[in-house]
């Protein structure tokens, strides 16, 4: 187990270089703070979003009256006609169109977002109504019709377009929905007992209707970036081994390279993890809109591990070329800023789509993780997302990471830890 | 059997694209010997010595440690105390000496006894939690010895072990090192520009000059190989006339050897005071003032400067 004595060995060093240590902690968050400062006000402007409606709905007809309904019709009516609160600005530009034109739309940055109004959507509820009547006049409840329809809000999940118009939809579906409710309960003269459930939307309610800022979508770009940072820090640190001849030393001793690279991996993982806890603090501070509870603090601590472990090995490649510790600072500047830029730290660059993946668009920025590790991170924090929403993201990174990794470790065993020639 | 030699280097040869860092070395290192190692900067001392203890790979020949190729042999069996002073200054002398034990994978308990005693060796006992960066320059040099006997290995490698070092702190790693060899009957093999450290603390000494070994012997026989004799050095007042003296000194029968040393005139001669009023007369025939003159035993110095044409600290 001599990687547990490396590790322990570099944790102390880490936390002895009080200086290093400050740097590496607390230089991404002045990043976050005038970030904060910059865009923290952005994009509250009462901006209409643009919204692509596919409505299947084929209608149906309501019970007592016999009069022909159309649901979709009258939500689609609804995303239309709604303003923002104290202003006469439209929400949404809505746009019905066939979902394979939705998809083009979102794909050509012309939607924000689309949804999709199921073909029985009408008949639902009026399928509920029936039940509630038969309900009130039996007092018995039906087991018919038990399911609840699915609104599918999709949408490029990297753009505050998305993320705002997500909210508001969810707002007002729920308020909708809580309209018919109330509407069915008068009609049938009475109240019901249960409340009725008729649809729900296919992403988790966001609670608070805060308007959100640019600085929302900035912020996990901010912490990708501070772990992304990491690689620099550790490609000069490993470095620092090869120069003062202290890996010369362990090289003839009876450490492995797993034992040293794997050792550096567990303080430097323990860095990242601190990293997005201190930047969510400074963000929250603020003003940062984050959705979650505490259970998302963890899984954004995680997903900071699985990027950290990335950006580690990503040192340990810069370090296997590198000649002195500050080549090696050089050097991953040079690489940590374009990659930062290229998986949209700061701002999504266009669309690149090589395939496609379990139904999923597979853009050319999806083969790093760190594009994987931001998705997840924005997912979590910015919509307030579980892990079930970022299985796929997470899977991604933990296989691209495992990857980089095995490249990291060859490339520096290979120059750093065999014997000279 | 049991192999005599614990150390044997066999046609080594190394170069760095056309430039030949060691040209064919032939050695044999006995087993609880302290060996020296000299020769001028640059002659290939610390390019054989990284090439025994498996650091680089040679371009040619064979090392055989106990009996077996170096890329074989077991790590344990060697230590090395770098020329550098290689230690992690955020840790303490203690955690170093841990640390270092655990990548050797010495069972605790040794370890931690190996910790305390070397400490105590080294006069470091006071400094035992202090950190390195904390350390003067000779308390950082006694430890990067510690660091590399903390695997108890039976060949330790010194380059240069005493650079940098009070005289007193000298003294304490003279005595550790014949304690090495006596006490505990380690092969220590040691580079040094110290005519006096090789001199009194080696058992044989190899002299390299341009990766090629020049002589190997023990101390006592290099010098009489040499001559007897003493050494003559006369300082010319104008060292431009140097070369003339010594092309005129040259021709006088009783004079074994005659050499410019920097910017000196070198002349090595058995009964050298007997001798002088000769080459004074000489020297002073061509009408060339002396601005100094000393006279003394031919000593490891001298037969470095005889054999390599250069004083070892060029």
């Amino acid at each position: 187990m001599k990687f547990i004595s490396v590790a322990i060995k570099d944790f102390k060093e880490l936390i002895r270089d009080r200086r290093g240590l400050f740097m590496i902690l607390f230089f991404p968050m002045f990043f976050m703070i005038i970030f904060g400062i910059v865009y923290g006000n952005m994009g509250q402007t009462n901006e209409t979003y643009n919204l692509a409606v596919v409505n299947l709905d084929e209608g149906a007809k309501m019970p007592l009256t016999n009069e022909e309904v159309n649901f979709g019709d009258n939500l689609t009516e609804i995303f239309r006609d709604s303003e923002y609160e104290d202003s006469d600005v439209k929400l949404f530009n809505v746009v019905n169109t066939s979902e394979s034109s939705a998809n083009k739309l979102i794909q050509l940055k012309e939607a924000d977002a689309m949804i999709v109004i199921p073909k029985n959507f009408s008949q639902t509820i009026v399928d509920k109504m029936e039940d509630s009547i038969a309900t009130q006049i039996t007092g018995t409840t039906s087991s018919n019709n038990n399911d609840t329809l699915k609104l599918i809000i999709s949408g490029d999940s990297s753009s505050m377009g998305f993320g705002v118009s997500q909210v508001v939809l969810i707002k007002i579906i729920g308020k909708y929905q809580d309209n018919l409710v109330a509407n069915i309960q008068s009609q049938t003269s009475g109240s019901s007992v249960e409340p009725l459930k008729l649809f729900e939307g296919d992403v988790e309610s966001v609670s608070g209707t805060e308007s959100f800022s640019q600085f929302d979508f900035l912020a996990p770009g901010m912490m990708l970036f501070a772990i992304l940072l990491l690689a620099t820090t550790v490609a000069a640190s490993l470095t620092r081994e090869v120069e003062k001849g202290t890996l010369a030393r362990l090289r003839i001793s009876k450490m492995r390279s797993f034992d040293m690279l794997f050792g550096a991996l567990i303080p430097w993982s323990l860095v990242a993890a601190i990293q997005v806890l201190i930047l969510l603090t400074v963000a929250l501070i603020m003003g940062f809109n984050w959705q979650g509870g505490l259970n998302s603090i963890v899984l954004a601590m995680f997903i900071g591990v699985i990027g950290g472990i990335g950006s580690i090995a990503l040192g340990m490649i810069i370090a296997s070329f590198a000649k002195n510790d500050t080549q090696a600072f050089n050097l991953g500047i040079m690489v940590v800023v374009p990659t930062s830029f290229v998986v949209g730290a700061f701002f999504q660059l266009p669309q690149v789509v090589i395939g496609e993946i379990m139904g999923r668009s597979f853009q050319i920025y999806d083969i790093l993780p760190w594009t994987h590790i931001l998705n997840a991170l924005k997912s979590v924090l910015i919509y307030g997302n579980g892990l079930s929403a970022i299985t796929y993201d997470l899977a991604w990174s933990a296989v691209l990471t495992a990857i980089i990794f095995v490249i990291g470790m060859g490339l520096f065993s290979r120059f750093r830890l065999s014997v000279e020639n | 059997m049991v192999n005599e030699f614990i150390i044997e280097a066999n046609n080594l040869f190394k170069s760095f694209g056309d430039f030949v860092a060691v040209d064919n070395l032939n050695l044999k290192i006995k087993k609880g010997e302290v060996f020296g190692f000299l020769g001028p900067n640059g002659a290939g001392k610390t390019t054989s010595i990284k090439m025994m203890v498996g650091l680089l790979r040679p371009t040619g020949g064979q090392i055989l440690v106990d009996g077996q190729d170096i890329a074989h042999a077991d790590r344990l069996k060697i230590g090395i105390c770098p020329q550098d002073i290689v230690l992690w200054e955020s840790l303490t002398c203690k955690e170093s000496l841990k640390f270092m034990g655990e990548m050797y994978e010495v069972p605790n308990d040794v370890l931690k006894i190996r910790v305390e005693r070397l400490l105590e060796d080294l006069l470091l006992m006071d400094k035992a939690n202090t950190l390195v960066s904390n350390l003067s320059g000779g308390m950082k040099r006694r430890l990067n010895l510690a660091m590399a006997l903390i695997h108890s290995p039976d060949i330790v490698v010194l380059d240069e072990p005493s650079e940098g070092l009070d005289p007193q702190s000298r003294r304490v790693l003279w005595n550790f090192i014949r304690s090495l060899r006596d006490k505990e009957g380690k092969t220590v093999i040691l580079t040094t520009h110290l005519m006096d450290e090789a001199d009194g603390l080696s058992d044989r000494i190899a002299i390299i000059d341009h990766g090629k070994l020049l002589r190997l012997d023990t101390p006592k026989n290099l010098k009489n190989a040499f001559g007897d004799g003493d050494i003559v050095e006369i300082h010319l007042a104008d060292s431009k006339m140097n070369q003339e003296v010594i092309f005129r000194l040259k021709t006088m029968e009783s004079i074994d050897s005659v050499t410019e040393v920097d910017g000196k005139i070198n002349i090595r001669t058995l009964n050298a005071v007997g001798k002088l009023p000769e080459i004074m007369s000489k020297v002073q025939g061509m009408n060339i003032e002396i601005a100094d003159l000393s006279l003394h035993p031919n000593t490891l110095e001298d037969v470095f400067i005889e054999l390599t044409g250069t004083s070892l600290r060029e």
